[in-house]
């Protein structure tokens, strides 16, 4: 009676979760940014051979963060649309956090950005100036309280 | 209690709701629900995925720059309490946002405008590219008839 399932792959492609799962997480764009700083690529570029990983970690893509088994896959591999994707990508800086809150308009501002005073209507000197004035305006209300008794 | 924002959509993330990641090297992203997170381990990039805030404020979706988005920041200076100081800013809270919301209600319309002599010339074009699909002539003719009017029209405007 039962109907064997054809179509409708797509749920059940094992392969595609399993890619997915968070246990299998690849490097993210700003760690291979940080990787690509001239010192840790030095590093990462003469690894010590490690029989567990392809071609004993000698053939080592940076950019993808990924393993080869010899010169030869490796240099086919810099030649594919794959890695070309990717270096275009490393180009522009990484999404974080901070973009994430920028976009909602939770920003910082330590005064250091704007070396002008006028940098916003709430600034920090005119915070101070309104503080200031707040609490001449006490005083003299307080004062005033004084008189009248 | 503290409010986050989602890493992926920029939206609030309450106590209680959504997914913390913790990187292997320490670094916390936070989602505000399962869409969030099951685009995260996609490794797609928010700024390139349409329905996240950090798209539409690039792409000017929405309004990026005003003098209203001056007020609310993170200064890291503490200032001493005082209630005067403190009445002031919440009743100018209350007036920025509405001044906000005005503002951006201008926006929407300022970028929704023109959209619908744009949607009607597109439907007049398919229209006259495609008459031959129509079988019924007396359709056919009044369709025609419309279509030449209107272009006509906009010759003349």
């Amino acid at each position: 009676m039962s109907r064997v399932r054809r179509k409708r792959m797509h749920c059940n492609n094992k392969e595609l979760h399993q890619k997915y799962k968070s246990k299998r997480r690849t490097k993210d764009l700003d760690q291979i940014q940080e990787d690509l700083k001239p010192e840790n690529k030095q590093r990462l570029l003469s690894l010590p051979e490690d029989e567990d990983l392809p071609g004993l970690g000698q053939h080592y893509c940076v950019e993808c963060s990924r393993y080869y088994i010899d010169e030869r896959a490796l240099g086919e591999h810099n030649r594919g649309r794959e890695h070309k994707r990717r270096v275009r990508d490393l180009k522009v800086p990484a999404y974080t956090q901070r973009e994430a809150e920028a976009a909602v308009g939770l920003v910082t501002d330590n005064g250091r950005a704007h070396s002008t005073p006028a940098a916003g209507p709430l600034s920090l000197l005119s915070l101070k100036q309104k503080n200031d004035a707040a609490a001449a305006a006490k005083a003299a209300s307080t004062d005033r309280v004084m008189d009248t008794e | 209690m503290r409010l986050e924002k989602c890493y992926f959509c920029s939206s609030t993330v309450y106590p209680g709701h959504g997914t913390m990641f913790v990187r292997n090297d320490g670094k916390s992203f936070r989602f505000c629900r399962s869409k969030c997170h099951r685009n995260f381990k996609m490794k797609r990039n928010p700024r390139k995925v349409r329905w996240t805030k950090a798209f539409r404020k690039a792409a000017g979706k929405e309004m990026a720059i005003d003098s209203t988005f001056e007020f609310e920041k993170r200064r890291n200076v503490p200032v001493r309490y005082d209630r005067d100081l403190m009445s002031t800013t919440i009743k100018a809270m209350k007036r920025v946002q509405e001044i906000r919301a005005r503002r951006e209600r201008a926006f929407f319309k300022q970028r929704m405008s023109g959209n619908k002599e744009r949607e009607r010339d597109l439907d007049i074009k398919e229209i006259q590219k495609s008459i031959h699909l129509i079988s019924t002539p007396t359709i056919k003719n009044k369709e025609v008839q419309k279509a030449s009017e209107s272009s006509r029209q906009m010759d003349l405007d």
